[in-house]
């Protein structure tokens, strides 16, 4: 019934909210290499936000940039961003699903959506990081994904331009890594480790 | 805050539960939004699996409730504006050189699309001789679509979307306030049929010159997504219409070739051959 995945993906999730934008823009930049994993972006977007992030960050990567379509392979050495308006979940058969249930955190797409559905597919996620945001979304997502024994990482909310969203993913989970000022080199070495 | 989750092999025995119990049958759905779902029914009825397999098991409106919850109704009079502008100028413009217009709108929940185009065909001059087969699998949303009523509240919404998609009225010109609630107008129920129809099930039943399956397919695992798209595909004349949701594509639908692209962003095909 259920479809076996394909055991060489390997996700590193982002989740963002008000603050993060500058901050994705900036770990774009590092990526001049290939990839072995791929990289998910969940940014909190409008409903009718129009602009699409693959045009716009186009100057900062070479690598493969795109907003997944629903029931699109994860293929490896791609960053994708989740569309605005539908949540971007992650099945255990290594496709992207799109789902316009209800809001979470009055969100769509939201960050737990994706992270739950990440840490259930029985993928292997090699990193997920949780950045500035003005809500409480992606707290049980990333906790979820720490106790299923993968690395995660929550920028300090004493650091990030709003420190709602990390401090909540704190309170629910005491032992994420801490990203401290000048993180950015820490997400280099996170995004071309060759451990999983 | 989420308390509870499932896993895949849990929800798996609840699709059994249900269809065991009700005769309904979730193996055709995309499991990935099916366990968010039902993951949040738990939440929201403060439930663990085992409670929820009782639930199940009780039948009846126990069951059915739950079916309800996991198949989303959730729906818009013009829904998505520009779909409906896309469609006056680009697909009824065709449709008027037929003598009689049969739409299928498939997945219709409690009317609001066909109303939309009952209303469109209405403001184009085509209404008196077009024919609108709405169906779903819920006799529930169907019973609430065939009465026409909705609430004011959401008309609100729905007003807003009919203006934005160049409406040439007012919403209100089309419904009457009784009891606080909107009811549609008679003679746009005139041509309008809602019958039951379980697209993962029943068959082709008429040759239609558009076919409107929005926000449906999204339900639908890779397989039986495929079957459906059979369906709609051998439910349209050739050169009718299929128009799938925002986001919806015939991507890994088996029909690609099958189709022309007449709007690629809102999703709107020709068949072709
Ligand atoms: C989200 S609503 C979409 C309503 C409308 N088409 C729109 O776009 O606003 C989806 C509808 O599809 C119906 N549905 C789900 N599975 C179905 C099936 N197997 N056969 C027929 N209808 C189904 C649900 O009952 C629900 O009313």
């Amino acid at each position: 019934m259920i479809q076996k995945h394909d055991d060489s993906v390997s996700l590193v999730l982002l989740g963002g909210s008000s603050g993060s934008f500058s901050i994705f823009e900036e770990i774009l930049k590092l990526l001049d290499r290939p990839l072995q994993c791929s990289i998910v972006f969940v940014l909190h977007r409008g409903k009718s936000s129009l602009s699409e992030l693959p045009q716009l960050f186009r100057s900062y990567t070479q690598l493969q940039m795109e907003e997944p379509q629903h029931l699109d392979p994860i293929v490896k050495n791609c960053i994708y961003f989740a569309v605005p308006d539908y949540h971007l979940l992650i099945g255990p058969d290594g496709r992207f699903y799109l789902d316009n249930d209800e809001k979470d955190f009055f969100s769509r797409p939201s960050i737990d959506a994706t992270f739950v559905s990440a840490a259930q597919s029985g993928l292997n996620i090699k990193a997920a990081l949780l950045f500035s945001g003005a809500s409480e979304d992606g707290a049980f997502g990333m906790k979820l994904i720490a106790e299923k024994g993968f690395k995660t990482y929550v920028q300090n909310p004493l650091t990030a331009e709003v420190a709602r969203m990390p401090a909540a993913a704190i309170r629910q989970y005491s032992k994420h890594h801490i990203l401290n000022e000048n993180f950015f080199e820490e997400i280099r070495s996170i995004l071309y480790s060759y451990s999983t | 805050m989420r308390i509870m989750t499932l896993e895949y092999e849990e929800l798996e025995f609840i699709i059994m539960k249900v269809k065991e119990v009700s005769g309904f049958d979730f193996s055709g759905y995309a499991r990935p939004s099916l366990l968010r779902r039902a993951s949040g029914y738990l939440v929201k009825h403060a439930m663990d699996l085992s409670e929820l397999t009782s639930h199940i098991e009780l039948g009846g409106n126990s069951v059915y409730d739950f079916i309800q919850e996991l198949t989303v109704n959730y729906s818009e009079m013009f829904r998505d504006a520009e779909f409906f502008i896309k469609l006056r100028s680009e697909v009824f413009s065709y449709l008027e050189s037929y003598p009689t217009i049969r739409l299928w709108v498939a997945g219709c929940a409690s009317g609001e699309e066909a109303y939309s185009l009952a209303i469109l065909l209405k403001e184009t001059g085509l209404y008196d001789r077009s024919l609108i087969y709405a169906t779903d699998l819920s006799q529930r949303v169907l019973a609430s679509a065939r009465q026409g009523v909705f609430s004011l509240g959401n008309m609100r919404t729905f007003s807003e979307n009919y203006l934005l998609s160049e409406g040439k009225k007012s919403l209100s010109d089309y419904y009457h306030v009784a009891y606080n609630q909107a009811v549609m107008i008679p003679d746009l129920r005139k041509n309008i049929v809602f019958s039951l129809h379980d697209l993962t099930g029943d068959g082709v039943f008429n040759e239609f010159q558009m076919v409107s399956c929005r926000n449906v397919m999204i339900y639908f695992n890779l397989e039986q997504r495929q079957k459906v798209f059979k369906l709609l595909y051998e439910s349209l004349a050739m050169f009718g219409f299929l128009c799938l949701g925002k986001r919806e594509t015939l991507r890994y639908s088996g029909f690609e070739e099958n189709f022309r692209i007449i709007n690629m962003h809102l999703n709107i095909y020709q068949k072709i051959k």
